[in-house]
């Protein structure tokens, strides 16, 4: 069943258009990934989506709902939760309340968020352990957990993920794909934006090729990992293949 | 496609001699209230001229203006009432007592924010306007009155017609002095800390000198309104220095449109000519400036007659290239770098060294000091040990510019560029490392140096083009353009791959190996291990600011530290990753 | 010895409503990036409502206390709706236009609002019913009047209340969210524009709060008063740290104390100037203020 379906999303950034139609379908329990080179659109895709950013035209429908013209709060509401790039934790909050905001939208009933908070310790220990810890002061990857695990709050049916591995080193960047796989068998439906084409495509059931605003490829993981084009274009310097 | 040189010229300035025209001509046909009228609007585009160097050009809210005016008027009216000197000596007192004013307010707030500074110049307003009320030498509240008339060849300016034309000449004079000064050098610059003062100064331009001119010589042109307005009136009244004046002024530009310099004269008309239309509606008077205020704000925030940037005229071929620096050898020494912040050591011992024509490689995990060690090495954060020796110069502890002026130029991991300025102006700031002259003309060596830079980076076609406009791969070229415009002995680049694909990757270990063979040395941050090993001559590895290894690219890939702290195990994903990262 | 005392007891009173103008610049600073310009305006109108209420309730004399009560409500509240009415119309609209504009806007509000209640008022003074008490609590050489226990115990409520809301509160926490990362706050499903309008109201009450407060100590208001008290009490959230709400609250009673020492030992004509001076050299020696800002700027 077709969770988020997008049909012919145009979007700009000033006077420079940032997507030309772009088409796109994420079924209930894939991983769909978007892939493509900086400027390529996909961050701009993501948050059109999810209503950072307004849509030109276009529509965006999501478990059979009209949610092109809703602002992010309500798309957030609607079902389908946002990592957005660079993370983007509270700094000057500690880990707990961070998860709290992650919350927020169930803040008349206390003990549900901190119950679900509980959880979210549970899959992730070390956000436990550093519950009373500034996020500003967490590791790379620690704060992606976090921005992963406040995200989870709400229990989304879809995660939308932008660039989680950005700025990690390899090792981590490995470890945060891993627990997006988890998320997914515990049954969230995930979007990946991602410009390590080499690791995703591992990851991934399915997933489309932006290339200056438009959707250039697209298929199931494993053949457009073997396709001629991908590979010259996107899998040409992948550094843990090439690099050791 | 392109203009004749004359006749863009004739276009863009064709207007001035035309409107000096007619104003001499209105000289001639207005009635004494309307020259008086007249006569005040000049007033106010001499005001206008003044803070549109502060506000327009440098980006610096300054909202106390009137304290220059004010000065102006106090300077000259005192010299002439107590020492009795004539009008035209106090002339040049006045403004040099403006531009101590300016370095005196300027100095100490500049390293505050833009918004911060508001405020203050806003307290600094409050402060002159308070004190001339309450000394008396300066006639407290009553001010100073009896003030005599200018006299100009003889003959006593007394009528509006005369004063009308003695404050023509003034706007003239002014008109003519600050259009010099926007093609200085000086004048990109003041653009350049106003897109983004840190890259500015990183890039080599002195951006605390730079704005404390802009203060200077915006309180200078100013203050000539005070002595003009104080002969028009023959007294100075201290209730017209008030916040409301320093608002009016900055109406001028806001209304206008910053930095360019017909807006100023058009907003001094608004400005000055609407009050007189709505006398009738004496009370609503400074209500409706403010709903004017609000809709130009929300409706045309870039002003009525918005700045247009010039082009930059390139020449058609660049002249020849410079010698290549004849330093070769080691060009970058450093040595036990390191810095702490509270209890963190962000970098550890950091040593690093590169010779002419080598590429030198850091490495390591995020949050393993890379950028911190390359914020100290260019002196935006100093080091707290260790040394950088910089062809045999000790650079530690220099500011950025000097650091750059050194020989030592750099790119940002996150592209800080100029955005509001063209391409071809992005990089002319980068030969500030080079030639830190201000007030003069560009000269025909920048201009070489741009074009070659272009060329070099193959970004020429795009010279004219806001850089803001630019693609991903684009804006990462322009910086490196711009880094190489101070022809600098070694370039350090922060992630210069960062988001290429790889057939941008490839360009880039060309460019790369271009610039090393200019006999620069390359220093490098780079995530990507392919193409640190395939162009570096050696690679630096640094673990929680420690250098956990160091030597030619083959040897550290090999090493067992390197590839458990960064590589990783090659492929292995299926681990039980939740429980690995989490412990 | 007690001219000291009394100049003591004078500065803690005035600084008690300066911290709460003053946490009101800081507050909205934080999640707009805007110094609100037009917040010394507010405080006036809240002075004026205040003002209104007072004599429509025909408050005389002695301590009134419920007439007091209901005026600094009323005019905290139509403070509170003034301020949200403002940001919506004038502010809300330019949140993705340069700061510059948005200052500006501010400018021109503030100005609106002094222009339009000076074409109210007439242009004239008004005088606060003697609604507080003038009874003294200490007699002898240093007064200490009930009125000035009763301002500075209801500005200490005000102030807890808001430590507490914005600590230990969901949409408290909210706020300091918004402060730091706006998309990342939408993104967890917060109503930016909304709690941005929130931070207004909370803001504009304190400062509504404070202009009753201003009247029924210095007994005569007029459309002007919010510039310069606005601007001391920008001062005081400049040094305190702008966005550091305890640093505000210090800040602020450190001005009303130069403003009262230095009334009583230089003259009060210089007082403005004693207070802009120290502003510029404190910020020279420490661009963040005194104690630090608590405003995170992204790189």
């Amino acid at each position: 069943m077709t969770l988020l379906r997008v049909s012919g999303l145009h979007s700009r950034y000033g006077s420079v258009e940032a997507l030309s139609g772009v088409s796109f379908e994420v079924g209930e329990g894939e991983i769909v990934a978007l892939l493509g080179s900086n400027g390529a659109g996909k961050t701009t895709a993501l948050r059109t989506v999810t209503g950072l950013h307004r849509a030109r035209s276009g529509r965006v429908e999501f478990a059979g709902r009209d949610i092109t013209r809703l602002g992010a709060h309500r798309v957030v509401a609607a079902g389908l939760g946002h990592v957005p790039e660079g993370r983007r934790v509270f700094p000057a909050l500690n880990v707990a309340e961070n998860l709290l905001l992650g919350g927020y939208l169930r803040r008349r009933d206390r003990a549900a968020v901190a119950a679900r908070r509980e959880e979210v310790y549970t899959m992730f220990p070390r956000l436990g352990e550093r519950r009373g810890q500034l996020a500003g002061l967490l590791s790379g990857g620690e704060q992606q957990m976090l921005a992963i695990g406040r995200a989870l709050m709400l229990r989304p049916r879809l995660l939308a993920l932008d660039e989680p591995t950005m700025g990690l080193a390899p090792r981590t960047a490995q470890q945060v794909l891993g627990v997006v796989r988890e998320i997914r068998d515990q049954g969230t439906t995930i979007l990946i934006v991602e410009q390590n084409a080499h690791q995703t495509l591992r990851l991934a059931d399915r997933a489309y090729v932006l290339e200056t605003g438009r959707i250039v490829l697209e298929g199931p993981a494993a053949e457009l990992a073997r396709d001629d084009r991908v590979k010259a274009a996107y899998l040409g310097g992948d550094p843990v293949i090439e690099g050791t | 496609m392109r203009r004749p040189a004359g006749a863009e010229a004739a276009v863009r300035y064709g207007g001035w001699p035309l409107l000096v025209a007619l104003a001499l001509a209105a000289g001639q046909g207005l009635d004494d209230y309307a020259l008086t009228v007249a006569g005040t609007i000049l007033v106010y585009a001499i005001l206008g001229l003044g803070i549109n160097i502060v506000v327009g050009y440098a980006g610096l809210l300054d909202l106390g203006f009137a304290a220059f005016f004010a000065i102006g008027a106090y300077t000259s009216g005192l010299l002439m009432l107590k020492l009795g000197w004539g009008f035209w000596p106090t002339l040049p007192a006045s403004i040099a007592a403006a531009a101590v004013a300016g370095a005196v307010i300027g100095y100490p707030t500049l390293r505050l924010r833009s918004d911060y500074l508001a405020i203050v110049t806003l307290g600094f307003g409050e402060i002159i306007r308070i004190t001339v009320v309450n000394l008396e030498v300066t006639g407290g509240p009553n001010g100073l009155t009896g003030i005599p008339p200018v006299s100009v060849g003889g003959r006593q300016i007394v009528l509006p017609q005369d004063f009308f034309y003695l404050a023509l000449a003034f706007f003239v004079a002014v008109l003519a002095a600050t259009a010099l000064l926007a093609r200085s050098r000086l004048a990109y610059a003041w653009r350049a800390i106003r897109a983004d003062d840190t890259a500015a100064e990183a890039v080599g331009v002195p951006a605390r000198r730079v704005k404390l001119l802009a203060y200077v010589l915006g309180a200078m042109v100013g203050a000539v309104a005070g002595p003009l307005n104080a002969a028009q009136l023959g007294t100075v009244d201290p209730s017209s220095f008030t916040f409301l004046t320093s608002l009016m002024i900055l109406l001028v530009v806001i209304i206008g449109g910053m930095g360019s310099r017909p807006g100023v004269m058009i907003g001094a008309v608004v400005i000055v000519a609407l009050p007189e239309v709505l006398r009738t509606v004496q009370e609503y008077r400074g209500l409706f400036f403010a709903l004017l205020l609000i809709l130009i704000v929300i409706l045309r925030p870039q002003g009525v007659w918005p700045y247009r940037p010039r082009r930059l005229r390139l020449p058609d071929a660049a002249g020849p290239a410079p010698e290549p620096p004849s330093a070769p050898g080691t060009l970058l020494e450093v040595e036990g770098l390191s810095r702490r912040f509270g209890g963190v050591t962000a970098v550890d011992g950091l040593s690093l060294r590169a010779d002419a024509g080598q590429v030198v490689s850091v490495i390591g995990p995020n949050g393993a000091g890379k950028t911190t060690a390359f914020n100290c090495i260019t002196g935006m954060i100093p080091p707290s040990a260790g040394t950088v020796v910089l062809a045999g110069r000790s650079v530690r502890g220099l500011s950025p510019h000097r650091v750059a002026a050194a020989g030592l130029a750099r790119t940002f991991q996150s592209i800080r560029l100029f955005d509001g300025m063209t391409v071809a102006e992005n990089v002319l700031i980068g030969r500030f490392a080079r030639d830190r002259g201000l007030l003069r003309p560009l000269s025909r060596a920048d201009l070489d140096a741009v074009r070659r830079c272009l060329d070099f980076v193959g970004l020429l076609d795009a010279a004219d083009r806001p850089a803001g406009g630019l693609p991903y791969g684009d804006r990462r070229r322009l910086e490196i353009a711009r880094a190489l415009a101070a022809e600098p002995r070694v370039l350090l680049l922060d992630e210069p791959a960062a988001g290429a694909n790889p057939t941008e990757k490839q360009a880039l270990m060309a460019l790369i190996a271009r610039i090393s063979a200019l006999g620069a040395a390359v220093v490098l941050i780079e995530h990507d291990v392919a193409l640190v090993m395939s162009i570096s001559d050696r690679v630096t590895v640094l673990e929680y600011g420690r250098t956990i290894a160091e030597g030619p690219p083959a040897e550290v890939q090999d090493d067992p530290r390197v590839i458990a702290a960064y590589l990783g195990v090659p492929d292995d994903p299926e681990t039980d990753l939740v429980t690995e990262v989490l412990r | 010895m007690t001219e000291f005392v009394q100049y003591l007891v004078n500065g803690l009173t005035i600084g008690a409503f300066l911290s709460l103008i003053a946490l009101g610049y800081s507050m909205i600073y934080g999640v707009v990036r805007l110094i609100n310009f037009a917040h010394g305006d507010v405080f006036m109108i809240g002075a004026f409502a205040g003002f209104g209420t007072l004599t429509a309730l025909g408050a005389t004399g002695g301590m009134a206390l419920p007439a007091i009560v209901a005026a600094v409500l009323v005019g905290a509240l139509t403070t509170g709706a003034v301020g949200t009415g403002i940001a919506k119309a004038a502010y809300v609209p330019l949140l993705s236009s340069p700061r510059l504009a948005l200052l500006i806007s501010a400018i021109g509000v503030s100005l609106a609002l002094e222009e339009g209640v000076k074409v109210l008022t007439h242009a004239r003074f008004k005088s606060y019913p003697n609604a507080l008490d003038g009874g003294r609590i200490f007699s002898g050489a240093v007064h200490v009047t009930w009125g000035q226990l009763a301002l500075v115990v209801l500005s200490v409520v005000l102030m807890a209340a808001l430590w507490l809301f914005v600590t230990r509160t969901m949409t408290g926490t909210a706020m300091r969210a918004l402060a730091m990362d706006r998309d990342a706050a939408r993104l967890q499903g917060i109503n930016v524009e909304r709690l941005i309008l929130v931070t207004f109201f909370i803001g504009s009450l304190l400062a509504g709060a404070a202009g009753v407060m201003y009247g029924l100590y210095y007994v005569q208001i007029s459309f002007g008063m919010g510039f310069l008290i606005g601007l001391r009490a920008f001062t005081a959230a400049v040094l305190g740290g702008i966005g550091n709400l305890p640093g505000t609250m210090v800040a602020g009673v450190a001005i009303g104390l130069v403003q009262s020492f230095s009334a009583g030992y230089v003259s009060s004509r210089w007082t403005d100037v004693i207070i802009f001076g120290l502003l510029i050299a404190v910020l020279a020696l420490r661009p963040t203020g005194l104690f630090g800002e608590r405003v995170v700027e992204r790189a």
